[in-house]
Order: structure tokens, then C-alpha cells, then sequence
């Protein structure tokens, strides 16, 4: 049934298109089509032949001033036969379908229309406004490189382009979103990235069939492999370098139209866990910090649960002098370890979410008066214990250690799962939960690669930029979990 | 790639992955109470004497990789024995891999409740487990073998704890002697018989020959990890005789885990508590495996092999798994006390499967080599 009513659909899709296609494209057509559009104009000119031509165009969408110097001035002092020939801008194309007409025009282009010889050009005057390139806000660095991306498709592929100044960084354009009609801009390093990740992300990309594509975290969603899963199967960034250092290890980066964030893939886990500023540091203290943000992001899913577990099930694992603290402060509360510790979890997470929806300066107070007022109020109404709150501001420090939102906020539901496991099966209730999480990461892939790779499966050679930071100079080989066509990075090896 | 295929070779594993498996393998429940049933000290010549032993069997293992036959699976045994014959060897497996699938579990569980739980139902903590083996199974064979680099990264280790315990104050070199037995008796018997068996696992390997792409080095893999195991066996065994003595040793259940709570940290009182839930990784990844082995038995058993897997397929598998863990728990683990009638089968079965399959493939390549 729902098979039948699908192709009905489907038909009449492909019906419309091509009754689209055959009606011929007159000026009362055009005027009926952007009927009721505030915005849109027609203006009438002649040529010093008197030939009449009209111009149709958004104007919110072109740069008005443009339109009198590339077209209007010359086409007024025009004495060719051909109006196409008047004009010097580089960008002019022969229109032959109202639907393409429709298209230019809602892409920025002024449509010329000869009333002589019944034809249709499009002159691309696109209003290129928007934002300058600014500092980065998601992934700040002290050192390195301040550009980040912008809306503009563009720009973004020049700020990559500038960093690998190499013929050989392709980038193929594609088209997704029956509405938006949003422009696609996958790269790779030909040569270098595998050809199987370059034919996925095509092939994930070309079936996409949606009305409206609007930011690359929703394009993401419609390539990832595990729809279902609390993890990002693509690494989001707004940093020009790390795509460029991306591209250069051999993953394929694709830029989305008015959107500031790229999507570089195959990632794994790990990647998760990197920062910019890793490959600047000094390589010691850079491997100190990475082990420090697994160390954090460890510490911020499990000290709560271990709290649960060992006050619910475990006091003999407490030694002796902490069980005397522990006992003094929970013996006047009237709540289970689990149902104190649920609701301070779920009370920060209140404040969180409330301090990043707040205008910034109102975010900070929130933020004081809500670990402040609300921690301190909380131990002398006698909900929480003074041991839970100190456990859970220290848990939620260390959850700002991973430089990724998206895994920062997996974190807290797989926080919410452990606590619940834990306050049954306490110590064991918690592996059985790290269990499950290494079998779901295990299990997960991104462009067909697994996601726990380089340790499942091991690639030896990729640990030295795994937990830690290695030397550049160790490093002489690409990635070999990318499975990179140029093994090596010095090209005197290859 | 199909809704839902459990067998499906979406990549294949490297040699590494063998000398993982193998050590893996090895080092299920039997290694917990192992010095139970050595005791004495001349045993330790018993581990190495039996894991040169098993190092024939690797041999004779790693003959059936290097054949033709191993790369196709199903299709290499139909082709080696006749379909008829695979099948009964299948439905005759299927009661080696439930008995120690059964054993290990129901092991495992039992000293979760000795040192984690006193109180708790097993019936419980065995359902957990199934649960989770059953997860990781759905997922299919290929991220399920990709797991044992989780599960060796996370226990792997545990051993290197009890290093400690070599050097002790109170430790006397006396209790390493005798090292030559002054009688053979058939206790000594059954020491070899339980190290076999405790050595026993990697013939189920041939079972998953398809998923590995190494044919050449595939011997040198295997023993890797056999002696891996070997020295692990024999490092343990040294650590409780010293730590027990041998008089001792004999009067506890789990002297490893016994062993393990000794063991000092700033944070925590009882590591024991933590390293025995950590363990779970290993026993999941190894129940996971013969569960996925289970199923896939069965389907050749039933003739069912040219079909898609099934979910229903394998929820009939699991449960009669879970059912019969169960049960066994309830009439048999349960009520055991002086003898342990599943563990002393699964000791002569597992030594038996052990010597059997490797044996048996041997000699059919062989003498198909000949034919």
C-alpha cells in the first residue's frame, strides 16, 4: 500500500518537472512566477538600437549598484545585435527552461530577457555580504592560525585552498535539497585519499533526497553509517587547518554552503579527543594534556556512579578514613545515594543548558549563582551530601576537557546509563556499562571504517598519535588506519 | 550490506588477531582455579610439558590455515568430509560449545557471587551477561573477533599485579620443591588432563578460518600466543605456591582471586572487587564468540546454511543457550559442593576437543593430500 502510494508520488513529481520543462518561457510567465515577491523587480530598458529588453531580478539577493555597471549602463549603450554581446561580465549563461530560469534567479542572477529574439540570459550578480573571517569560538587556541570558516562556500574553499596550494585537492560539487537547493563541495587530495572514501562519500551524497538541507551537522546525519548512534560519525570543525592537515593524512573533507562548519571523515573515537593546538605544543606537554582530556572525560562519566556504587553497595572498597567523612555527611540525608546523585546531575545539567541558551553575561551569573547557591543550598536543606557536590563539580570540570561538544554531551546521557546500572550492580553494573560502550564504539563505523581504530583494529604504527602526541619527526608515515595511497610524509621516502 | 547478517565478512583480521585469540582463549575460567588442582610443585613442569603438548596441536592448526580448505569455511569442511558428516560434526559440537559455554559462564558468575555479591541471585548476573554477549553478537562475527583487541588491552595486564607477590619478605624458595614428583599418582593424571583443557580454545579458531587473511605466518601467530599463555599459567601458579604454599593452596576455591585481594591502593580498599568486574570484558568476548559459533553450528546442523541469518534464527539460539545455563545453574552448578559434575565434564571434554579436532583435521588433510 505505502509502496503504491510512494510511486504515485513519485510520478507526480517527475509529471510536474516536465510540464515545467515544456512551457515556454515568456515574460508573462516570469511576471506570474514572482508574483507577490516584494523584492523581485522588472525593469524595462532600450538598447541605443531601440531594441527592448527587460531585466527580471531579486533584488535582495544581487548587489544593486553591480546591476547599472555590468548591465544596465552597457546594455544602454549597446549597438550590437546581440544583447548577450554587450555585456563584459564572465558569468552570463543561455537560459532554455523555466525551471532553470527560476533557479538563477533565486541563486542571485539578473535575467535579461531580449523581447526581439525571444531569449533568455542569466547574469550571475550574487550578493556576496556576510560575515568577515573571524576567530574561531568553538575551538579556540592560544597559538596557531586565528581564520575560521564563514558562510560563504567560496571563501571557505579558498581558506583550505591557500593552505594546500596543490592541483591535485579536488573538489567536486554536488547539489542536495529539493527547497534549498544547497551547494556541496566534497575534497580529497587525489593520489593520496583512498578511493573508497571519496566513492562513499559520493555515493552517501547523491542518494540524499530531502527538501531542506541547512547546516552540515544535518547533511551529516543523512551520510552517517549508525543513524542511532549517541556518536558522531563525522568530525565537525570551523577551522580552516584542520581541514587542510585532515586532507593531507587522507580523509575527505566536504564544506556545506551558508554553513561555517566542515565535515572531515573517516574519524574515529579518538579523533575526538584531538585538539589544534596538539601539533603546537611542544610534543611532551601536548601528550600530557590529550592524556589528561581522556583522563577527564574517563573521570566525568565515571566518579558519580562510582559514588552510587560504593555508598549503595561497596563501603568495604572505602578505606577507612574516607568511609568516616562519607558516613558523618550521608547519615542526615533523607535520599539513596542514586536519587541524591540523579538529582544533581540532572540540576546541573538544568544550569548548564540554562547558561548556554542566556545572553553571555547573564550565562555567567547563571553560572555562579547556580553552582554556588543552588550546590550550597542543597547541602543545608540536607538533599545532597558535601562529598556528592565536590564529586559532581569535579565531574563537571573534567567534562569540559573534551574539545567536542557533540561527544561532551553523548558524555552526559552515557553518565545518566552508568548511574543506573551502577545503583543496581554497583562496581559491576558500572564495567557492564564501559562494556557496552566499548562494544557499541566497537561495533560503530564512520565511511565504513571502524571507529575504534587504530586499537580495534590495531595499527601499531598510528599510536604514536593516539594517546599521545609523538614527534613530528617520528611520524613519518600517514595514518595507516586512513589506509592513505602515499604511505609516507617526507617525500624523499616515496 | 544485508539487514541482518551475523556472518558476514565485511573485513578480515591479520595475524595479530590469531596470537590474541589464542592467548585469549586460554585464559578463561580454568586459569582462576587452576593451582587448585595443581598444588604441587612439580606441577609447574606439568604446565610446560602440556604446553609443548599444545604447541602440536598449534602445529597441526595452523596446517589446516595454510590449506585451501580453511579460506572457505562451511564450504572447505563439506568439500573435506562430505555435507552428511559436517553436519553431524556440527550437531555434535553443539554440545561441546554448550557445555563450555556453560562452564565458563556459570564459573565466572560464581565468583562474582563469592567476592563481589554474596547475596545476589546469580540467575541474575547471568542474565546480565547474556544480555550483553547478546549485543555484541547481534552486531555479527566480524566487530565480535575485532573485540578481542579490547578484550586483551583490558586484561591482558592483570598479571603483571601479582609480580609483587614473587618478591614477598615471606616467601621461602622452599615451597617451589620438590620439583620432581616422588609418586605419579592420579591426581597427577588429572592435572594433565585439567592443563590440557585449560589450554584447550583455539581449535575453535578453524571454525573462523574465513575472517583471517594471514596463511603464511599463521603457526608463528598461534604460538605467540600459546607461549604467551604458557608463561602467564606458570608465572600464576609460581606466585600462589608462594603466596599459599603448597599445603595451603589446596584449601582455597579461587586462589588467584584470593591472591588479588591483598593487593594495596591508595583509593580503593578492594582492587579485587575491580579487577574481577574488569575480567567480565574477556568472558564477554569469549562467550560472545561461541554463541555467534552455537548459532552458525546449528544452522549447518539444520541444513540452513544457503539462508540469510535470521533474528528470529538467533533469539531461538540464545534462548535455548540462556535456558540451559539456567537450568544448569539451578540443578547442577548450584548444588555442587565436593564435585562439580559440569566442571569435571568440561575438563575432559575440553581436553578431548583439543586433541580430537586438531588430530582429525591433520590427518584429512593428509590423507586427502595423498588421495
Amino acid at each position: 500500500m505505502f509502496r503504491k502510494r510512494k510511486s504515485t508520488g513519485i510520478g507526480n513529481r517527475v509529471e510536474r518537472s516536465t510540464s515545467q520543462k515544456n512551457i515556454p518561457i515568456t515574460l508573462e510567465v516570469l511576471r506570474e512566477r514572482i508574483d507577490n515577491m516584494d523584492d523581485a523587480k522588472i525593469i524595462e530598458h532600450q538598447t541605443q538600437n531601440n531594441k527592448l529588453f527587460v531585466l527580471i531580478y531579486v533584488g535582495t539577493l544581487i548587489d544593486d549598484a553591480r546591476v547599472n555597471e555590468a548591465v544596465i549602463e552597457p546594455l544602454q549603450g549597446c549597438v550590437n545585435e546581440k544583447i548577450s554581446d554587450c555585456i563584459s561580465v564572465s558569468e552570463i549563461t543561455d537560459i532554455s527552461t523555466l525551471k532553470e530560469a527560476e533557479k538563477k534567479l533565486m541563486l542571485g542572477s539578473v535575467l535579461i530577457f531580449d523581447t526581439i529574439e525571444n531569449q533568455l540570459f542569466a547574469v550571475n550578480l550574487k550578493n556576496t555580504t556576510g560575515r568577515g573571517i573571524e576567530t574561531s569560538e568553538t575551538e579556540t587556541i592560544l597559538y596557531g592560525a586565528k581564520d575560521s570558516f564563514t558562510e560563504n562556500l567560496e571563501q571557505n574553499i579558498t581558506l583550505i585552498r591557500r593552505r594546500l596550494p596543490l592541483t591535485s585537492l579536488k573538489s567536486e560539487k554536488f547539489t542536495v535539497g529539493s527547497q534549498t537547493e544547497t551547494k556541496i563541495i566534497l575534497m580529497y587530495i587525489e593520489g593520496l585519499t583512498n578511493p573508497d572514501f571519496i566513492s562513499i562519500a559520493r555515493e552517501k551524497i547523491e542518494s540524499i533526497d530531502y527538501d531542506q538541507i541547512l547546516d552540515s551537522s544535518q547533511l551529516a546525519a543523512f551520510m552517517e553509517d549508525h543513524n542511532h548512534s549517541m556518536f558522531p560519525q563525522f568530525q565537525q570543525t570551523d577551522r580552516p587547518d584542520v581541514c587542510a592537515f585532515a586532507l593531507g593524512a587522507g580523509k575527505v573533507t566536504i564544506l556545506v554552503d551558508n554553513t561555517p562548519f566542515a565535515l572531515n571523515a573517516p574519524i574515529s573515537f579518538f579523533h575526538l579527543f584531538q585538539s589544534p593546538e596538539d601539533y603546537i605544543n611542544r610534543w611532551i606537554v601536548a601528550s600530557f594534556l590529550r592524556i589528561l582530556r581522556y583522563f577527564s572525560f574517563v573521570l566525568s562519566l565515571l566518579m558519580v556512579p562510582i559514588y552510587v556504587a560504593l555508598t549503595t553497595h561497596h563501603y568495604q572498597m572505602i578505606p577507612l578514613q574516607i568511609l568516616f567523612v562519607l558516613v558523618d555527611t550521608r547519615s542526615r540525608l533523607p535520599l539513596t545515594p542514586f536519587w541524591e546523585s540523579l538529582l544533581m546531575l540532572l540540576t546541573l545539567e538544568v544550569i548548564k543548558e540554562a547558561s548556554l541558551r542566556m545572553p553571555t553575561k547573564s550565562g555567567q551569573m547563571l553560572g555562579v549563582i547556580g553552582g554556588i547557591v543552588v550546590g550550597q543550598a542543597s547541602v543545608e536543606a540536607g538533599f545532597a551530601s558535601q562529598v556528592l557536590i565536590v564529586i559532581v563539580g569535579i565531574s563537571a570540570i573534567a567534562s569540559f576537557l573534551v574539545p567536542n561538544y557533540l561527544i561532551n554531551k553523548a558524555n552526559t546521557l552515557i553518565q545518566f546509563i552508568i548511574l543506573i546500572l551502577a545503583s543496581f550492580l554497583g562496581i559491576m553494573g558500572i564495567f557492564m556499562g564501559i562494556i557496552l560502550l566499548f562494544v557499541h564504539l566497537n561495533a560503530l563505523t564512520s565511511l565504513r571504517q571502524p571507529y575504534l581504530a587504530p586499537v580495534a583494529p590495531f595499527y601499531g604504527k598510528d599510536w604514536l598519535d593516539l594517546f599521545i602526541r609523538g614527534p613530528l619527526v617520528w611520524m613519518k608515515t600517514r595514518p595507516e588506519a586512513l589506509h592513505p595511497l602515499q604511505k609516507w610524509r617526507y617525500s624523499r621516502r616515496r | 550490506m544485508s539487514g541482518f547478517s551475523l556472518f558476514e565478512k565485511t573485513s578480515s583480521f591479520n595475524g595479530v588477531y590469531i596470537t590474541l585469540m589464542v592467548n585469549r582463549m586460554q585464559m578463561l575460567y580454568f586459569v582462576i582455579i587452576m593451582p587448585v588442582f595443581l598444588i604441587y610443585p612439580y606441577m609447574i613442569w606439568i604446565i610446560i610439558i602440556v604446553g609443548l603438548l599444545s604447541q602440536i596441536n598449534i602445529f597441526m592448526l595452523s596446517k589446516w590455515f595454510n590449506s585451501n580448505y580453511a579460506s572457505r569455511g562451511y564450504e572447505g569442511f563439506a568439500e573435506l568430509f562430505g555435507e552428511r558428516s559436517v553436519r553431524l560434526l556440527s550437531f555434535i559440537g553443539l554440545g561441546f560449545i554448550l557445555l563450555k559455554l556453560t562452564v565458563i559462564t556459570l564459573g565466572y558468575v560464581e565468583v562474582t557471587q563469592h567476592f563481589i555479591f554474596p547475596s545476589l541471585n546469580t540467575n541474575w548476573m547471568i542474565l546480565f551477561i547474556l544480555l550483553i554477549c547478546w549485543y555484541v553478537c547481534s552486531h555479527g562475527m566480524t566487530p565480535t573477533i575485532r573485540f578481542v583487541v579490547i578484550a586483551f588491552l583490558s586484561t591482558a595486564w592483570m598479571f603483571l599485579l601479582l609480580f609483587n607477590f614473587l618478591f614477598q619478605p615471606f616467601n621461602s624458595i622452599h615451597d617451589l620443591f620438590p620439583l620432581l614428583p616422588y609418586e605419579w599418582t592420579m591426581k597427577s593424571w588429572k592435572a594433565v588432563v585439567f592443563i590440557f583443557s585449560a589450554l584447550s580454545g583455539p581449535e575453535y579458531l578453524v571454525l573462523l578460518a574465513p575472517w583471517f587473511n594471514t596463511r603464511k605466518k599463521v603457526l608463528k601467530y598461534m604460538t605467540i600466543g600459546n607461549v604467551f599463555t604458557i608463561f602467564e599459567y606458570v608465572f600464576l601458579f609460581i606466585a600462589s605456591l608462594f603466596f599459599f604454599g603448597p599445603h595451603y593452596l589446596e584449601e582455597n576455591r579461587f586462589p588467584m582471586m584470593e591472591m588479588m585481594r591483598y593487593l594495596e591502593s591508595p583509593v580503593f580498599e578492594r582492587i579485587d572487587m575491580i579487577l574481577i568486574s574488569v575480567y567480565l570484558v574477556n568472558f564477554v568476548f569469549a562467550i560472545s564468540i561461541f554463541m555467534l559459533l552455537f548459532y552458525g553450528a546449528t544452522r549447518i546442523a539444520l541444513k540452513r546454511t544457503k539462508d540469510q541469518t535470521t533474528k528470529s534464527g538467533f533469539a531461538v539460539c540464545c534462548s535455548i543457550v540462556s535456558i540451559c545455563l539456567f537450568i544448569n545453574n539451578e540443578l547442577l552448578w548450584k548444588k555442587a559442593t565436593n564435585q562439580n559434575i559440569l566442571l569435571e565434564l568440561e575438563i575432559w571434554a575440553g581436553a578431548l576437543t583439543y586433541l580430537l579436532i586438531p588430530l582429525f583435521l591433520f590427518i584429512s588433510l593428509r590423507r586427502k593430500g595423498r588421495v
